[in-house]
């Protein structure tokens, strides 16, 4: 008699298999069509840091003071600041980093005095040369703003 | 013009080539299918880039591989290495000619109909066992010699399962085999026998449950690893057709053909329920591939000798006992 139950029981999974793929072929497909569609980035995505803008202000606070160059433990941040007026605050004319030796740590992040450093959300990073790694993140503000 | 398609050769003429372009066409459109039918068993699309819906795609493809070189490794036997793709690709052609798209549409409705399609899709195993010898390769052989026995082995239920259709008939022809069936569908009449053949069906076009002889995670690609080119299509394109033609079969022997369900055709001409039905059966084999995974050697073999065939051989013998009551 097991002969004939093994051949219903292993009939009956075999039709609950199919039921299972059926069933598939109507769900939602999950592909994002990337280049034509994209996801929208969770906020906790580390890309590469950026200047933050405060709305109240509509620009950075950054001062060129120099403590990310100095937490960064990979050496990666170089930057400039310039004073207009003397008794003006400092402001932050080239700020570069070199991406391709960046670990994403966030030292910079937490030691910044202004608070003016972020993650940008920026994921397209592929290039072709190993210099394209270096961006100036003043500019990539002002573009930003655009 | 009428004179001419009106003589039995030129009819014939007209067949071989309206035959040639179905295949050619046909098979792309289930290479399609199948991507199609993987792809959205997986949650993904499927090609959608080439052509509307990616129709193209496949088309493409096959323009590719008419391209690329012919490889013919050093130490194959040359004359059956060059005989094989041919081979399994030319018996494919002759099915078309007995099976009955509609009424008035099989090409030559022969007595023998049924007979002359499995005698010439039994080649298509030759085929395999030749491409697997002439490669002079481990993995080709192997692939090969699974073909052999497990052809064997689903031949005999498969045909079992045809005998007692042919029984309650007793006639090969396939148009009288439709014809039989304009009440009542035989799979309503012999659910076991169709369910046996089908099963049987996709184990003789070495599709996946019972894709052993090209196994790709321990065989590489079996029989036609050392194939390339237009050799490789020509076994892709006879596996796709060969799909087809058991589906049409199915469709034929169970279904009721070019009829509708309970003699309705709702004004739906022959032919476009036959192709629904064989199109149907052949998503249906699709449907398994991306369901089932591969069977082990011997879990084949066993499921054919110890329970398809009984089951087969009881089917039969009841139907003959009750055709004797009756």
């Amino acid at each position: 008699m097991g002969y004939f139950k093994d051949i219903a029981v292993g009939g009956w999974s075999l039709i609950k298999g199919l039921e299972v793929t059926i069933k598939r072929i109507y769900k939602p497909v999950v592909t994002l069509q990337y280049p034509r569609e994209q996801i929208e980035m969770s906020p906790s995505y580390r890309g590469h840091i950026e200047l933050k803008r405060f709305p109240e202000s509509g620009t950075h606070y950054c001062v060129a003071c120099g403590t990310c160059m100095r937490a960064c433990p990979s050496h990666v941040i170089k930057l400039q600041g310039e004073k207009e007026a003397a008794l003006e605050a400092k402001r932050v004319v080239h700020y570069y980093i070199d991406f391709s030796h960046c670990s994403l740590c966030g030292m910079c992040v937490e030691a910044c005095p202004m608070q003016t450093l972020t993650f940008s959300q920026e994921f397209e990073l592929a290039d072709e040369s190993r210099w394209d790694g270096v961006i100036d993140l003043v500019k990539y503000f002002e573009e930003s703003a655009r | 013009m009428g004179h001419i398609l009106s003589s039995e050769i030129g009819r014939l003429v007209a067949g071989v080539v309206v035959v040639l372009i179905f295949v050619s066409l046909n098979a792309p459109f289930l290479v399609w299918l199948e991507r199609k039918v993987a792809g959205h068993i997986q949650l993904r699309i499927g090609p959608k880039e080439v052509g509307p819906f990616g129709l193209l795609q496949t088309i493409i493809d096959g323009i590719k591989l008419v391209g690329k070189e012919l490889i013919t490794p050093r130490n194959v036997d040359r004359k059956l290495f060059i005989l094989a793709p041919v081979l399994v690709f030319t018996p494919v052609l002759v099915p078309f000619i007995v099976l009955p798209f509609s009424k008035s549409l099989p090409l030559n409705d022969m007595n023998i109909g049924l007979l002359v399609i499995f005698s010439f899709s039994t080649i298509n195993v030759l085929a395999i066992l030749i491409g697997g010898w002439g490669s002079n390769n481990k993995y080709s052989l192997l692939g090969a010699i699974r073909s052999v026995s497990q052809n064997i082995a689903y031949e005999i239920p498969l045909l079992l399962a045809v005998l007692s259709v042919v029984l309650m008939t007793r006639t090969l022809q396939m148009s009288k085999i439709v014809e039989a069936q304009s009440s009542l569908w035989f799979f309503m009449v012999q659910p076991l026998a169709a369910l046996i053949y089908f099963i049987c069906a996709t184990a003789e076009t070495n599709r996946a449950p019972f894709d052993i002889p090209e196994a790709e995670s321990e065989l590489v690609a079996g029989f036609h690893t050392e194939f390339s080119g237009m050799r490789f299509a020509l076994f892709f394109l006879a596996e796709y057709t060969n799909m087809f033609i058991v589906s049409a079969v199915a469709t034929t022997l169970f279904l009721g053909g070019w009829q509708g369900p309970f003699g309705i055709s709702l004004g739906i001409p022959g032919v476009i329920w036959f192709l629904m039905k064989t199109y149907l059966l052949v998503f249906i084999i699709m449907w398994f591939r991306w369901t089932y995974p591969r069977l082990r050697f011997d879990q084949l073999m066993n499921f054919s000798w110890k329970v398809l065939i009984p089951l087969a051989l009881a089917n039969l013998v009841i139907t003959a006992g009750i055709i004797k009551l009756i």
